[in-house]
């Protein structure tokens, strides 16, 4: 595989397909390795990456495929969720670029677009939750797109036998 | 000419449960006091049914309510809207302090179902323009006329006050009948936005016991409402082609039982443009909306999932797929939440 960046015409970035479901779990299952995504193999359903519509939310599932072999190579899902004050709110979430192609550019393509959809639907912002361990660099990529840091979530998980 | 007292039980009226309309005014001795209840004035000694009526708040309302359209209260599943206004009289009061120009103190009650209430706010207007500039000289003589009524002992004199009276409340019950009627004929039209909504028109009156027969024949140009039964023999301009764009492929009720998940197919080979996804279940003869969803863009083959919470008690729903520019109908599915348990 060579080292050179990946450009726009080299990919396709699409919506989800039921076809992708094998590719997108192992994709997911490799970020559950990393950063404990709470991944349930039982609830990641084949029409989990549908385009899903839901009283005061929409969600999407993007993909990004190499356009000569078709090989999926990185995945994000964007939801725009309306607040309480009647704003919706983007959020980007589980994006993942499989190992071999971190550092192309790839990631970005696949952000970019999901910013101009979240903007279609009318958010008011974009948020993307990252891993709090995550890498530093990370968050300096993503202030080169004008993200900010502004909020720490804590979470709690709840034992299934409690 | 229309006489309400004629009417006998076996003539129901169209309107009677759709809404009834209290023509009242403040008598110097009694209180609160009907002048007539339109379409039926057999329960205006009925106190437990004249108690909204009788409490309702529009009478402590000063004199020309003008710094409020109306006011409303919500009663045991109806909404009655009340206007007030003052008339011209003649009258002779019995009152100490009150001149025979004091004004008449008239209120005007409109009770529609809750489920109606929408119509309430142009339809207590139209009465109260029609009341107030048709007879606001005269209530007082149809005031005079049912005191008269009421008197034991019936005078030459108070006879000719009777006499007087009577056929200006006839007028007035004809007028408040035929403001009704061209009332809800043009409602029904203007919110006739597409035939399904003409054919909810119909079953709700039909539920409700009025005869719908006319309107199934040619002659219905004397019926209140222009609304026509769909003919299974007339042919539509649904494309054939059109019926299979959109299948169902599954319907999943989520583990807790909380949501159904819809997954819904675009079955060509085109982007489709300008779809409207709508979620409804059926409450009490009215479908109530979830949720509506535009879809801008339907990908060709494309498989979309609507999710839609589920309500305690209802385990009917409804998704209509419909085009955003002319309503037209492409798929329509009852999602019966029994039958899902059961698989």
């Amino acid at each position: 595989m060579s080292d050179n960046p990946i450009i726009q015409e080299d990919i396709i970035i699409r919506n989800y397909r039921t076809s992708d479901y094998k590719a997108t779990l192992e994709i997911l299952k490799d970020l559950q390795k990393q950063f404990d995504i709470g991944l349930d193999e039982q609830k990641w359903k084949e029409s989990s990456g549908l385009r899903q519509f839901k009283p005061n939310l929409k969600r999407i599932t993007l993909i990004a495929e190499i356009k000569s072999t078709g090989e999926i190579v990185s995945m994000g899902m964007l939801e725009a969720v309306k607040n309480n004050i009647g704003q919706y709110i983007g959020y980007l979430n589980n994006w993942v670029t499989k190992k071999g192609f971190i550092g192309k550019g790839v990631g970005k393509i696949l952000a970019d677009k999901a910013i101009q959809i979240l903007q279609s639907w009318g958010c008011e912002n974009v948020r993307i939750n990252m891993a709090y361990e995550g890498d530093r660099k990370l968050i300096d990529v993503f202030s080169h797109l004008g993200f900010q840091p502004i909020i720490i979530v804590l979470e709690k998980k709840f034992n299934k036998n409690e | 000419m229309f006489d309400a007292h004629k009417s006998k039980s076996s003539d129901k009226n169209p309107f009677e449960e759709l809404a009834v309309v209290y023509v009242l005014y403040f008598d110097e001795t009694h209180g609160h006091t009907p002048i007539l209840i339109y379409p039926d004035d057999r329960y205006k000694n009925d106190k437990k049914f004249m108690r909204p009526i009788k409490y309702h708040p529009i009478w402590f309302l000063g004199g020309g309510s003008n710094a409020l359209d109306h006011i409303d209260l919500e009663y045991k599943g109806y909404t009655f809207f009340g206007k007030k206004f003052l008339t011209k009289s003649k009258r002779i009061k019995r009152r100490a302090g009150l001149e025979d120009e004091t004004p008449e103190t008239i209120v005007i009650i409109l009770s529609l179902p809750n489920k109606l209430e929408v119509f309430g706010d142009d339809l207590i207007q139209d009465l109260t323009k029609k009341i107030e500039s048709e007879f606001g000289d005269n209530l007082f003589e149809i005031i005079e006329s049912e005191i008269a009524s009421s008197s034991l002992i019936k005078s030459p004199k108070i006879y000719k006050i009777i006499e007087k009276g009577d056929p200006i409340k006839n007028k007035l019950l004809k007028t408040i009948d035929d403001a009704c009627k061209d009332f809800f004929r043009n409602a029904v039209k203007d919110l006739d936005t597409s035939s399904i909504k003409m054919q909810k028109a119909i079953a709700y009156l039909a539920l409700k016991g009025m005869d719908i027969s006319h309107i199934d024949s040619s002659n219905y140009k004397d019926s209140f409402s222009n609304i026509k039964l769909f003919d299974p023999t007339e042919k539509n301009n649904i494309n054939v082609l059109d019926i299979n764009i959109f299948s169902i492929k599954q319907i999943t009720l989520s583990e807790n039982s909380s949501e159904i998940e819809i997954l819904v197919k675009n079955n060509t080979d085109k982007e489709i443009n300008g779809i409207i996804v709508v979620i409804t279940h059926v409450k009490e003869y009215f479908e109530k909306e979830i949720m509506t969803e535009n879809i801008d863009v339907w990908f060709p083959n494309e498989e979309l999932v609507f999710i839609s919470p589920i309500f305690p008690q209802i385990d009917e729903y409804l998704l209509f797929i419909m085009k955003e520019d002319s309503n037209e109908k492409l798929l329509s599915k009852k999602v019966d939440l029994n039958a899902l348990k059961k698989k």
